[in-house]
């Protein structure tokens, strides 16, 4: 009984004590009158990213067919199978409880961007976001959760309670997402997704969406590898990790690319062995001996610890002829590019991914018209223009 | 005024409580936007995922057991709970889940306590097998629901309805001080401290030992399982590796609430404060906007001083006991350190 009092004492005293405290978040502090004038005279254009490229230059566009009636009817084969995958966010007829833009700059707004872990190419993300934020005079702080779902989760409860101009999500799980951002939406703060594609239904409670167009990337490099390939062949992906849009996207994108532009072209295989060179260089190992010479080319959802682990495999068992393509652009991708160990990798600004998001809410507070979904450039790397895209950001 | 011996004993017995003070004092007067309802909710919801999980974890711990496959359970029970709620309803689903993660625990239990097999062993295996299972059951994506009447009981569970306690957070603390009850107040409970203090004395005392181990277990599976399908509902979905990061913070805070490896001690309740600490300490770190490095860091330094502390104290009491511990009753504690200071003497002498 004297430890239920004592505890029930501390519980006591942390009440009173949160009590005193006041409980409600404060209020941020208004921005200058002239802020929304300054705001827009910024310029960025000479901004530049590690790797000299310009930090934002002019974002991709896409051709949005029409949704058939049933895609999820049509072979996984078929590229409209994947519709609600490719163009989401596009489809939105709705969005719920988005609060109207305060019109009023940019300048000394406070945003709290939640990523969903720690990786050299979120580190560069984060840095481009910095870039932004300094050019605007932004009070922004990045949070990471290292992959942890729940610390995910508790990062936008602590953000929400911060009670900043805009909360920028890089959501770990496509499906969680969902309640994620209806979480925040329901308190009333502002929020963009960026770099991972969430579930449909989330992107109604957000402002836009804004990352890479995984699935156009891919789409690209297919047809780079196909013709390489001399369009026949067999193929095998080493996924990405499952749950997310790259998962889907950088096995389906060139699947459903090379069965309309390189039909003869076989998938032998597909597996998610996860980030640990040594387990991707397991299943390529099993690869060379089970499908032999058809085996001819690779996909890879990663160019770092997948593509060390596919090369060292391929070099055991002296099959330096197998194609290998990777979602890029890291230095370890780049060298083997450079090296010819990969055929080719695609360009995708780490820095680019978070200045984007960041630009995003800036042209919000500006008041400006913001799209649903916004993608960054996409190029193909290879052996001939990896140069220009010296040194690596990450 | 009371004796340095009376200190270390009050210390021993609430360090658990003095350490949650201490943290907690800490970061209200330091630690930016750290004082308010809001962020209370969030730390009571935090730890609740891993408090519940721990319950059952303790109990597995007093019987000198260890259960590693509670990270696997709860994401078993998150994605169950998800994946049945369209055909059995919330209710049937909730207890369908509950249900597998007490065949896990069961699994775990028979092999344990009949097959003789090292419960690390044992566990790690149903770890790799559950999780297994998850990724088969889910094709390895997460599973969600979006019902607007999922939301709204998502909505119940997450937000507070007393105070800065959600109704998740009081049914967790509900079965945590329900089992400490049972523990502390009825036979059965003190069986589980006889079977893991000392198996041969309970064995003559008539308890069937291997019982009480598969209860263990199988109580640690359900509670886990529960824990996740909690969190999975008040997520509206559940991903297939939600517990992975659960494992070492469960551990953890059981050391640091005071369970012993070598089983016979232990409380719920203390395990369950223990969690609540690392979570007010996580969340004042989050709040100083330091990287998730310093937080493992942090719990690691305070898991190590507890252990260290207690292994002093083991020593300390190891000098002093002796030889004829039944003789050292009778003395108070200053002849107790008397005692103490001359069998120094005596060795140095030796």
């Amino acid at each position: 009984m004297k430890r239920l009092g004592l505890i029930a004492l501390v519980l006591m005293l942390a009440g009173g004590m949160v009590a005193f405290a006041g409980g409600a978040p404060e209020a941020d502090t208004a921005v200058a009158e002239d802020n929304l004038e300054r705001s827009l005279e910024v310029d960025i254009s000479g901004l530049r990213s590690a790797d000299g490229q310009t930090l934002l230059p002019e974002l991709s566009s896409k051709q949005v067919p029409p949704r058939p009636d049933n895609p999820r009817s049509l072979p996984e084969t078929d590229p409209l199978h994947w519709y609600d995958m490719e163009y989401l966010g596009w489809g939105v007829a709705e969005k719920i409880n988005i609060p109207d833009s305060p019109a009023d700059g940019a300048i000394g707004k406070r945003v709290i961007a939640i990523i969903n872990g720690d990786h050299p190419y979120l580190t560069a993300y984060s840095n481009g976001m910095q870039k932004i934020a300094d050019a605007y005079s932004m009070d922004l702080t990045v949070l990471s959760p290292n992959w942890d779902l729940a610390e995910q989760n508790q990062m936008l409860d602590e953000a929400i309670n911060e009670r900043p101009d805009m909360i920028i999500l890089v959501p770990l799980d496509a499906r969680v997402a969902i309640q994620q951002v209806r979480r925040v939406n329901r308190a009333g703060v502002p929020i963009i997704l960026s770099n991972m594609l969430p579930e449909e239904e989330a992107m109604q409670y957000a402002i836009a969406w804004t990352g890479p167009d995984d699935w156009g990337q891919f789409r690209e490099m297919a047809r780079v590898w196909a013709d390489e390939l001399g369009r026949s062949g067999g193929v095998a992906y080493i996924r990405h990790a499952p749950g997310g849009s790259p998962y889907f996207a950088r096995t389906y994108g060139p699947i459903t690319e090379l069965a309309e532009y390189a039909p003869d072209i076989e998938t032998l295989d597909m597996q998610a062995p996860g980030f640990e060179a040594e387990a991707t260089m397991q299943v390529v190992s099993d690869w060379l001996t089970r499908f032999g010479d058809r085996l001819t080319g690779i996909g890879l959802a990663d160019d770092s610890a997948q593509a060390i682990g596919t090369i060292e495999a391929l070099r055991r068992a002296g099959r330096e002829d197998v194609l290998v393509i990777a979602a890029g652009n890291s230095k370890v991708g780049m060298d083997m590019v450079q090296d010819g160990d990969l055929l080719a990798i695609t360009y995708q600004s780490a820095e680019a991914d978070g200045a984007v998001a960041l630009k995003t809410a800036v042209d919000w507070f500006n008041g400006l018209d913001v799209d649903p979904v916004l993608y960054i450039p996409k190029q193909v790397i290879t052996q001939e223009n990896v140069e220009d895209f010296m040194p690596a950001q990450w | 005024m009371p004796s340095q011996t009376d200190v270390v004993t009050f210390v021993n017995r609430y360090r658990i409580l003095l350490l949650l003070a201490l943290v907690f004092l800490f970061m209200a007067l330091f630690a930016p936007r750290f004082l308010n309802m809001f962020n209370m909710t969030i730390i009571m919801k935090s730890a609740s995922l891993n408090a519940m999980a721990a319950i059952g974890f303790t109990i597995v711990l007093i019987c000198g057991h260890l259960d590693l496959s509670v990270s696997s359970t709860i994401s078993l029970g998150a994605v169950l709970v998800i994946g049945f709620r369209p055909d059995l309803g919330w209710s049937g689903a909730i207890v369908a889940a509950v249900a597998a993660g007490g065949v896990v625990g069961l699994v775990n239990g028979l092999l344990v306590a009949k097959a003789r097999i090292h419960s690390f062993i044992v566990t790690i295996g149903t770890l790799t097998i559950v999780q297994g299972i998850i990724y088969v059951y889910t094709g390895g994506a997460a599973l969600n629901v979006t019902g607007a009447l999922d939301f709204a009981l998502a909505d119940f569970l997450e937000d507070p309805i007393l105070l800065f306690f959600p109704p998740r957070v009081i049914i967790t603390i509900l079965v945590i001080v329900g089992f400490e009850v049972f523990f502390l107040r009825t036979k059965p409970g003190r069986n589980f401290y006889m079977v893991g203090g000392n198996r041969e004395t309970a064995w003559l005392a008539g308890v069937k030992a291997d019982a009480y181990v598969i209860w263990a277990f199988i109580i640690s599976g359900c509670a886990a399982a529960l824990s996740g399908a909690l969190f999975a509902i008040g997520i509206s979905s559940a991903t297939t590796d939600l517990g992975v990061n659960s494992l070492m913070i469960i551990v953890a805070a059981t050391i640091i609430g005071g369970a012993s490896m070598n089983g016979g001690k232990g409380q719920v309740l203390y395990s369950g404060i223990a969690v609540l600490m690392l979570t007010v300490l996580f969340n004042g770190l989050n709040r100083f906007g330091v990287g998730s490095e310093f937080r493992i860091l942090a719990s690691g330094v305070i898991l190590a001083s507890v252990v260290l502390y207690e292994a002093y104290s083991n020593y300390k009491k190891e000098r002093i006991r002796g030889q004829r511990p039944e003789l050292l009753k009778e003395l108070d504690p200053q002849q107790l350190k008397n005692v103490a200071s001359s069998l120094k003497t005596r060795k140095l002498q030796e």
